[in-house]
């Protein structure tokens, strides 16, 4: 996947908490081993060539193959992992392995759990007693500023697709392009980093209907900002976003 | 003193030669692109990553800008007149190789030009303009590098075909000679700049030798050579004969002129130093076996240059460069040989049609021109096919103006054995294709069809 | 001696063009893939404090950061103690080094100094010399990358979504610094 992945984990004392993270950092070394795409001897680039069954592998190939349909299905075609007729979850993988490997530390008892795999974020629980936790949302027009700021308790997902990181990185499934007159990102927030990462790349390629059919996703908001600065959000965004703040310093 | 001079000094009856002697041409052409891959091995080495449109941009500007950087030393090294390339090789296809690698070059250095910039410019989301003008003016060498740039585009555009043909000889040439100070210009930001050369001395190491060898070579074979060449032999015009209506003999004497080591059929770049002439620097086949103290030239005065030739006064000092070309006795592989010549491209087939070892019956000439007044030095091909045994032919206009067509059975008529002949060509570009053409068509292998054709 | 300039220049073209791009194309066109770096888990049993969160004492750390380069870290006040109790003074001065990262132009390192376990400045440690572009990318990365660390920080930011492009080896160097500050 070729992110940095940053952990922070607040508990209360003894060994499973820091076993756990080893856990999940080794999980992410095997996800990262199983599912890239930009290694030939990857399960899933065998899996792709022909060379390798379904049934041989991993079982959790099977599983995020059954996350990709569920994702087709929920954004109507717009996230697809078999564009070109390659094999390729990349929109949904790492959101997954993410949610993952916190939920795996959240289980073995920590208080609270923030897992960022390169700007898709996972956290459960507290980040202190009584606080909220606050993700901020980089503005991809102006880098040394936060667009907004998502504030949650409890089960937070937050995952931005855009072209700000790597250029065009997310083509319109249908055309096989970048999607035309798109926003430059787009936030998804939910409760599981999986849906958001799917949602994120699908609300994305969609382009001008995102914000649409991000309305009539239950549990999930968005937040866009278009290439001439503009932003849009969903109606219930307000509830999980902080005063807008401009952060930028220039 | 007056010279008929026809250089029966130097003529050879010997046994034909029956091995053709090898080009090197496809063993330079081999180590001119595995130079070529070891520059894109460089880049594949030092690359890690493409990262996005502009990493993809980036990576495109930077393997064409080691390619340019490459192929502008390969283009000064061709031109470097390295008598391996001039006379083995062959002077015209040398040029030939230079003009479309040139062409390859330009177009190459304005893709890598225009990959860095914008690809640059979003990586640090920076508007275009200001992007180009920080790297222009603030990157060490780039100053440097873009007026080389510039240079090297401008005389692209100037010997583009269309542009070339309304633009003076002269300022063509004296605009190319500029592209050294442009090849020199740019050779610095290259190694001060190249991500591919940051830390890596080896590969700084062969980049200086690349562009070390090429200069060494345009020093030693460009300016030192030639000028032994002109303080040893002396070179004055000694007369200038009319040969046809236009069409002008020039006799030049020398010193220990058998030094030269020229063949009939070669040719030298003169320059004759008297009024505007001395500007020019023109190829000149020939026209006769070279004499130790003697060697002929024969010109069409068409143009102002070669009009101005007729003028030429006895004793004007004469610059010569050379010997060039590969049109020689060396080259053939039969006992048989056709001479096809057109116009004024007699002049190194006269040579050939005096020298070539032959028998008697082994040698045929085949001269076109427009009418028979025109058949320059045909007074002289006469007398040596008499001499030899050979046959001379010649093929004028009809009353109408229709030209004599050189067809495969016009040719089978004359040489029934024709498929068993090698035949050199000379002349117009017309004639040479139609000339060509009909001996492939008579069973003439194409490598046994010699020429040289300095149209690009 | 037919000569097809035309059809030349046509097949040179498309052989150079399609030369450059399928070399393009063959490169990975992903930052490399990390390899299993420091997974630093130091225990603690400080109850959590209500500072600055990312002061907060009973705080792991773990980072899956690019090619181990462990042995350039220098924590001045212990920061990165394994197995002992961590607890933050308001008023320490920090420094910590992040990993090396190589690059196209060569290897990039970065510095983070803290105050009291807020980030005060990122200074580039460790940058291609002699290479203006490469000095380029760390003129603008580095104080980008210090902005964004302190608004993120200023903010009370648990974490960013949407990283954004700067130049991904300072990046990754920046973050193993701050995974091993411990926030």
């Amino acid at each position: 996947m070729g992110t940095v992945f940053s952990f922070d984990v607040t508990y209360g004392g003894g060994l499973a908490v820091p076993r756990a993270v080893e856990a999940a950092v080794a999980s992410l070394h095997t996800a990262d081993a199983v599912f890239s795409k930009y290694r030939p001897d990857s399960q899933l680039s065998r899996l792709a060539r022909g060379g390798l069954a379904l049934a041989e592998c991993d079982p959790v190939v099977a599983e995020v193959l059954r996350l990709c349909e569920r994702a087709r299905e929920r954004t109507g075609g717009w996230f697809s992992a078999g564009y070109a007729g390659g094999l390729d979850p990349t929109g949904l993988v790492k959101g997954w392995a993410v949610e993952r490997a916190a939920r795996m530390i959240a289980d073995a008892g920590a208080y609270g759990v923030c897992v960022n795999g390169g700007g898709d974020v996972q956290l459960l629980g507290e980040p202190e007693p009584g606080r909220r936790w606050r993700v901020g949302v980089t503005d991809p027009l102006r880098r040394d500023a936060l667009a907004t700021v998502v504030e949650g308790a409890g089960e937070l997902a937050v995952a931005t697709s855009g072209t700000a990181e790597r250029g065009h990185h997310v083509l319109d499934p249908h055309t096989g392009r970048p999607p035309l007159g798109a926003a430059v990102s787009v936030t998804v927030v939910t409760r599981s980093l999986t849906d958001a990462d799917a949602w994120a790349t699908a609300a994305f390629a969609m382009g001008a209907t995102a914000r649409r059919w991000l309305e009539a996703v239950p549990d999930a908001e968005g937040f866009a900002v278009g290439g001439d600065g503009e932003t849009w959000q969903t109606s219930g965004f307000a509830r999980t976003s902080a005063a807008r703040t401009a952060l930028g310093i220039r | 003193m007056t010279t008929t001079y026809d250089g029966r000094a130097v003529r050879r009856h010997a046994a034909p030669p029956l091995r053709a002697r090898r080009s090197p041409a496809p063993l330079i052409l081999a180590l001119v692109y595995a130079g070529a891959a070891a520059v894109l091995a460089l880049w594949w080495t030092s690359t890690s990553t493409v990262l996005g449109t502009d990493g993809w941009l980036v990576g495109a500007g930077r393997i064409a800008g080691l390619l340019t950087g490459y192929a502008c030393a390969v283009l000064v090294a061709l031109m470097a007149r390295v008598p391996a390339l001039e006379r083995r090789v062959g002077s015209d296809r040398v040029a030939r190789w230079h003009a479309m690698a040139g062409r390859w070059t330009v177009s190459l250095l304005v893709v890598h030009a225009v990959c860095v910039l914008v690809g640059y410019a979003m990586q640090d989301h920076s508007p275009l303009v200001r992007e180009t003008l920080n790297v222009v003016l603030h990157y060490p060498d780039m100053l440097k590098g873009t007026l080389g740039a510039v240079i090297l585009v401008a005389v692209g555009v100037v010997s583009a075909r269309a542009v070339r043909r309304r633009v003076a000889y002269e300022t063509w040439y004296y605009l190319h000679l500029l592209t050294y100070a442009a090849v020199f210009l740019a050779f610095f930001h290259q190694l001060s700049l190249g991500a591919q050369f940051a830390g890596n001395g080896a590969a700084q190491a062969a980049w200086y030798l690349l562009y070390g060898g090429a200069a060494g070579l345009v020093l030693w074979y460009r300016v030192l050579t030639p000028i032994r060449l002109n303080a040893r032999h002396r070179l004055r015009v000694e007369s200038v004969v009319r040969e046809a209506p236009d069409v002008y003999s020039v006799l030049i004497r020398g010193e220990r002129l058998a030094e030269l080591g020229a063949e009939p059929g070669q040719f030298l770049r003169w320059r004759f130093l008297s009024g505007a002439l001395r500007w020019t620097s023109t190829p000149y086949s020939l026209s006769a076996a070279p004499h130790d103290e003697f060697l002929r030239i024969t010109v069409k005065a068409t143009g102002g240059h070669s009009a101005a030739v007729a003028e030429l006064r006895p004793g004007t000092r004469v610059w010569a460069e050379g010997p060039y070309g590969a049109l020689t006795a060396d080259r053939r592989s039969r006992r048989k040989v056709l001479l096809i010549a057109g116009g004024v491209g007699i002049t190194p087939l006269r040579a050939l049609f005096e020298t070539l070892p032959a028998r008697p019956g082994d040698l045929t000439l085949l001269y076109r021109a427009r009418d028979p007044e025109s058949l320059a030095l045909w007074d002289e091909l006469e007398r040596i096919a008499a001499e030899r045994g050979a046959r001379v032919y010649s093929a004028v206009n009809g009353p109408d103006g229709r030209r004599a067509d050189i067809s495969a059975d016009a040719l089978r008529t004359v040489l029934p054995d024709i498929a068993e002949h090698d035949a050199y060509l000379c002349g117009p570009q017309g004639l040479m294709e139609q000339a060509h053409a009909a001996l492939r068509a008579a069973g003439v292998p194409g490598r046994r069809i010699h020429h040289e054709s300095f149209e690009l | 001696m037919t000569r097809k300039p035309l059809r030349r220049i046509m097949l040179g073209t498309a052989a150079t063009v399609s030369g450059i791009v399928l070399l393009l194309a063959l490169k990975p066109h992903s930052a490399p893939a990390p390899a299993l770096a420091h997974a630093a888990v130091p225990a603690s049993s400080q109850p959590p404090s209500s500072s600055a969160p990312k002061a907060s004492g009973g705080g792991s750390k773990a980072s899956g950061g690019s090619k181990a380069n462990g042995g350039g870290s220098k924590a001045s006040g212990g920061a990165k103690a394994n197995g002992t109790p961590r607890t933050s003074s308001p008023q320490r001065t920090q420094t910590v080094t992040g990993d090396t990262v190589q690059t196209d132009y060569g290897p990039v390192q970065v510095r983070v100094t803290l105050v009291g376990g807020r980030i005060t400045g990122v200074t580039a440690l460790q940058s291609p010399s002699g290479n203006p572009r490469s000095e380029e990318i760390a003129s603008y990365s580095i104080p980008q990358l210090t902005r964004e660390a302190i608004a993120a920080q200023s903010a009370h930011i648990d974490a960013v979504s949407g990283a954004s492009y700067t130049s991904a080896g300072y990046s990754q160097s920046l973050q193993s610094a701050l995974d091993r500050a411990g926030g």
